[in-house]
């Protein structure tokens, strides 16, 4: 069994609670041992540096020492989080200054940082410490069949000198993921695109025109089902379904998971309890092709 | 080894519509993508169109997309593209329209360059005697010289007089996918460098200001792409955020932007978390609020809403005191 501080970020917790439980579930199957950091703040969602630099080291400074107390390494479940306490990890442990500026804070809270904490994202924990072998094993129904459009949203690829899971230019991880759930890899030019989330309530219009092309893109090139590691790019496709289509003035209607709920389908996991009901749209038609399966 | 180029062709004279031609290369040694392109055009097809010049990725005219990525063609070598994708696949820049092959229209992009004034605004009070005159007789010309370690000493900026304004990350900005207004990495970056030079005197702050506006700084997807792609190692999006947290100290906060910032922070002063509702009102206002509305009930239905109200996280107060370490309380 292998163990790590889990840090879902506010999203999972709040209005992508489906999220958080099929991540649970997931990991259960898989043999992870999750320990809550019922202690962690928000990493500030990707733009706290445009508020105060030094409050991001520290914010981020003192999840990362939570961890680093515990002697575990760091799974997150969204793009954003993954970059920004990457970002932090990076600049504390390759600047003397930063990290005795932060040590300074921790010191009055009783924790201080050294930079052994690592942060996986829950799709290349699963590559790297599972293995997609295992994964393969573990699965009790197949997705032969279905087309999945796998989305990898920014923070996972880029800047690829921080976040250094994958190729940036042709990322596999994702693919080989639905590979080893039996399932088809759609390939299509937007898959390592921009979802827009960080600007959709600064400037809709652009940021659901992004979210739209892309969904667009995947249904034109046959998508039963589009997957996202973050529920960022999920609220952006799929909450905001409805308003990419206008923005785009395109007719959009694809299913978007997140990663553990497809994970979750392929484990046996009960289709109720993956919390699609909370989608905007429907999962009803993917279902019923995984389902054939099945007979 | 001989490998295949596929390239975008598109000669608005001749064709209704793009079209793509295969051509069969033998490599060299150390080859770039420019010089396939050179060979093409020189052995096997001179109707092939491309801008090029100083094959040493200082002038920025060879820039177009290599196999879905924004590249100069003379600092990509053939040899790992084929190795990852199995040929060269070539096409114009994005976000900008095609004047012929892999030419691409840059009027779009330099109007952008020039809306932010790309130059030194007045003149220094300090620096008085610098003012536009004749020179005397035996009179030398006086200007202050600025040392490049001296220049990023004082402005943390070294990076971004670099650019060559080649266009890769506009041609990869997100932003610009959405929204043909946005200012974009390369002219945004230029902004961020004046409104760092300390010989600039921008007196009322105007560059920030105008930089706020609709299709500025605060239009930024923060997708990361112009500092993945650019060829001359700039980030654009980090001196963007840069600007972002000057224009927050200094009150320019006009902008949903920048209230979508003080809100989030403001969230995790209170919570230690994001509050997803309260940052949505923040930046919209009622009105965001009345738009979203639809998306919002349809979202309610289905059981998607966050909690009114946020459980505080544990140790709250570690939090607090960082806000007090750093002076922000109340900001």
């Amino acid at each position: 069994m292998i163990t790590y501080a889990y840090y879902p970020g506010c999203v999972a917790q709040e209005s992508g609670k489906e999220l958080d439980d099929a991540t649970k579930f997931v990991a259960k199957k898989l043999d992870i041992n999750l320990i809550p950091m019922p202690e962690a703040s928000c990493c500030g969602g990707g733009v706290i540096d445009g508020f105060d630099k030094n409050l991001k080291l520290f914010i981020n400074g003192r999840t990362l020492a939570l961890a680093e107390k515990e002697g575990l390494d760091i799974l997150t479940i969204c793009n954003t989080c993954t970059l920004t306490l990457s970002e932090v990890n990076e600049e504390l442990i390759n600047s003397s200054e930063s990290l005795n500026k932060t040590n300074e804070y921790l010191a009055q809270i009783g924790l201080k940082y050294s930079g052994k904490v690592k942060i996986k994202h829950l799709l290349y924990a699963i590559r790297d410490d599972i293995g997609f072998d295992n994964l393969r094993k573990k699965a009790v129904r197949s997705l032969k069949g279905v087309n999945i459009a796998p989305f990898y949203g920014c923070h996972i690829l880029r800047p690829s000198n921080v976040v250094k899971f994958d190729d940036v230019e042709n990322p596999q991880g994702f693919e080989e993921l639905i590979k080893a759930l039996s399932g088809e890899p759609v390939s299509y030019a937007r898959r390592t695109k921009c979802c827009g989330f960080q600007t959709i309530l600064v400037n809709e219009a652009t940021s659901t025109s992004l979210a739209g092309n892309a969904i667009f893109e995947a249904q034109e090139k046959g998508a039963d089902v589009m997957v996202t590691p973050c529920p960022l790019c999920h609220l952006s496709l799929d909450t905001y379904q409805t308003v990419a289509a206008r923005s785009i003035n395109k007719k959009l209607s694809l299913p978007i998971t997140h990663l553990p709920q497809l994970i979750g389908i392929a484990l046996g996991g009960d289709y109720a309890e993956m919390g699609f009901s909370r989608h905007n749209v429907s999962l009803r038609s993917v279902i019923a092709k995984v389902k054939q399966n099945e007979i | 080894m001989e490998f295949k180029v596929r390239t975008y062709r598109f000669n608005p004279d001749t064709s209704d519509k793009p079209y793509y031609k295969e051509y069969a290369v033998q490599d060299f040694p150390g080859m770039t993508v420019l010089n396939a392109l050179m060979k093409i055009k020189s052995e096997i097809d001179g109707t092939l169109s491309f801008r090029r010049s100083c094959r040493s990725a200082i002038c920025g005219s060879c820039a177009m997309k290599i196999n879905g990525i924004s590249k100069l063609a003379c600092k990509t070598q053939v040899n790992p593209e084929i190795t990852k994708f199995g040929i060269i696949n070539v096409e114009p820049l994005a976000n900008m329209p095609v004047v012929r092959d892999l030419i691409v229209e840059q009027e779009s992009f330099f109007d952008k360059i020039k809306e932010i004034r790309p130059y030194l605004l007045g003149q220094r009070e300090d620096e008085e005697h610098h003012k536009f005159h004749a020179l005397k007789e035996g009179e030398k010309i006086i200007q202050p010289v600025y040392y490049k370690s001296e220049f990023q000493n004082l402005t943390g900026n070294n990076d971004t007089p670099n650019c060559i304004l080649c266009e890769c990350c506009y041609s990869e900005c997100g932003g610009v996918v959405g929204n043909k207004n946005y200012l974009g990495p390369a002219a945004l970056a230029k902004l961020y460098r004046y409104s760092e030079d300390p010989r600039d005197n921008d007196r009322n702050g105007s560059r920030l200001v105008n930089g706020s506006k609709q299709g500025g700084m605060w239009d930024c997807v923060h997708c990361q792409a112009c500092e993945e792609f650019c060829p001359k190692g700039i980030s654009p999006v980090k001196g963007i955020v840069k600007m972002h947290e000057k224009a927050i100290k200094n009150s320019i906060t006009f902008s949903s932007g920048a209230k979508h910032i003080i809100s989030i922070a403001k969230s995790i002063q209170e919570t230690g978390r994001l509050d997803e509702v309260k940052v949505a009102f923040d930046t919209g206002g009622i009105t965001g609020l009345i738009n979203d509305l639809p998306m919002a009930f349809g979202a309610g239905l289905k059981g998607k809403i966050p909690p009114i109200r946020l459980k505080l996280i544990k140790d709250m107060d570690d939090i607090r005191l960082a806000y007090k370490e750093l002076d922000l309380e109340g900001k």
